[in-house]
């Protein structure tokens, strides 16, 4: 049974079955929800091994803790915050000079109108410090509102907002400067400061 | 004013699926660990281990209740032995006294008889 994440009814139906011990129930709900947590642990951590490993080690955990989660809305909520949650805490643990897999060896959206546009992107996203990182995350993949990303990652609504203004700041300015020629005209045309919009 | 920047990140940001191969290693390791007992399954509710905290409460108040029987036990056969040590003396005070009744009226005839 194939299910959109955002789907609430069948996600709590998913919930309840999968509750009653309803394996395949399970597995939908990993099937549904497997996109965004795998996406934000790979973002987080640039390594597709260590992201794959983190996103099952997610959904071992709500399997064990499925019964504290209240609805489909808390559900997104939960996966989001243990995803970021246990990604940072990996970032932490991580030795220093440990080498980030290249931007380019990371799997690329086939439909991308401008694959080395959004490659760039990707790859100055994960220059962001851990926190701002999940920020942008939160508001730009995972479409949620400053005071959603606010509750997930339990900071005020300030920090969260100052987060973005800085970190679509630097991502202006990097990518103004690695884009070249026409294209570079083109783009910083378009990336003009905007920040105040995009809050 | 053109947001651009907005959507070329929400662009570049698209979820990834990691494809179905991904939810077959998750169901998996699931499956193992419902195998494994020391990491049963969360769904099932648990089978309740033998509450030992009851037990021993239990096994305790018999240990009183049969140190209880036994003691009141041996307290009565001591106060029936004690009952049967007094009978005893009381009787052999009864068979002395009558033997020194006897002894007396003895000696008391033959004063009179002298006299």
């Amino acid at each position: 049974l194939y299910v959109n994440e955002n789907d609430a009814g069948a996600n709590e139906e998913l919930m309840t079955r999968a509750l009653a011990g309803e394996a395949a129930a399970f597995g939908s709900l990993v099937r549904a929800h497997q996109g965004s947590v795998y996406s934000l642990a790979l973002r987080m951590l640039s390594d597709r091994y260590e992201a794959e490993d983190l996103a099952q080690e997610v959904f071992l955990g709500l399997h064990h803790n499925l019964s504290s989660v209240e609805s489909a809305a808390h559900l997104g909520f939960w996966l989001r915050k243990v995803t970021l949650n246990r990604a940072i805490d990996r970032l932490r643990r991580r030795r220093p000079d440990r080498p980030l897999e290249e931007a380019s060896s990371v799997p690329c959206d086939p439909t991308d109108s401008d694959p080395l546009l959004q490659r760039r992107l990707r790859a100055l996203l994960a220059q962001l410090a851990p926190a701002p990182r999940a920020v942008v995350l939160l508001r730009y993949q995972e479409d949620l509102n400053p005071n959603e990303i606010a509750r997930t990652l339990n900071m005020s609504i300030n920090t969260v907002k100052s987060h973005l203004k800085r970190s679509l700041a630097t991502l202006r300015e990097r990518i103004g400067s690695t884009v070249h020629g026409e294209r570079r005209r083109t783009v910083l045309g378009s990336f003009s400061d905007d920040t105040g919009s995009l809050i | 004013m053109s947001n651009e920047l907005n959507d070329r990140l929400r662009a570049a940001l698209r979820p990834i699926d990691p494809g179905e191969d991904f939810t077959r290693k998750v169901l998996a390791q699931i499956a193992s660990q419902a195998r494994s007992p020391a990491l049963a399954a969360p769904f099932a509710r648990p089978t309740r281990a033998p509450d030992f905290r009851w037990l021993s409460a239990a096994a305790l108040l018999m240990l009183v209740a049969i140190g209880m029987v036994v003691m009141h036990g041996w307290q009565a056969r001591r106060a029936q032995e004690g009952m049967e040590a007094r009978r005893q003396v009381m009787e052999a005070l009864q068979v002395t006294s009558e033997k020194l009744d006897v002894a007396y009226r003895v000696v008391k005839e033959k004063e009179h008889s002298g006299a």
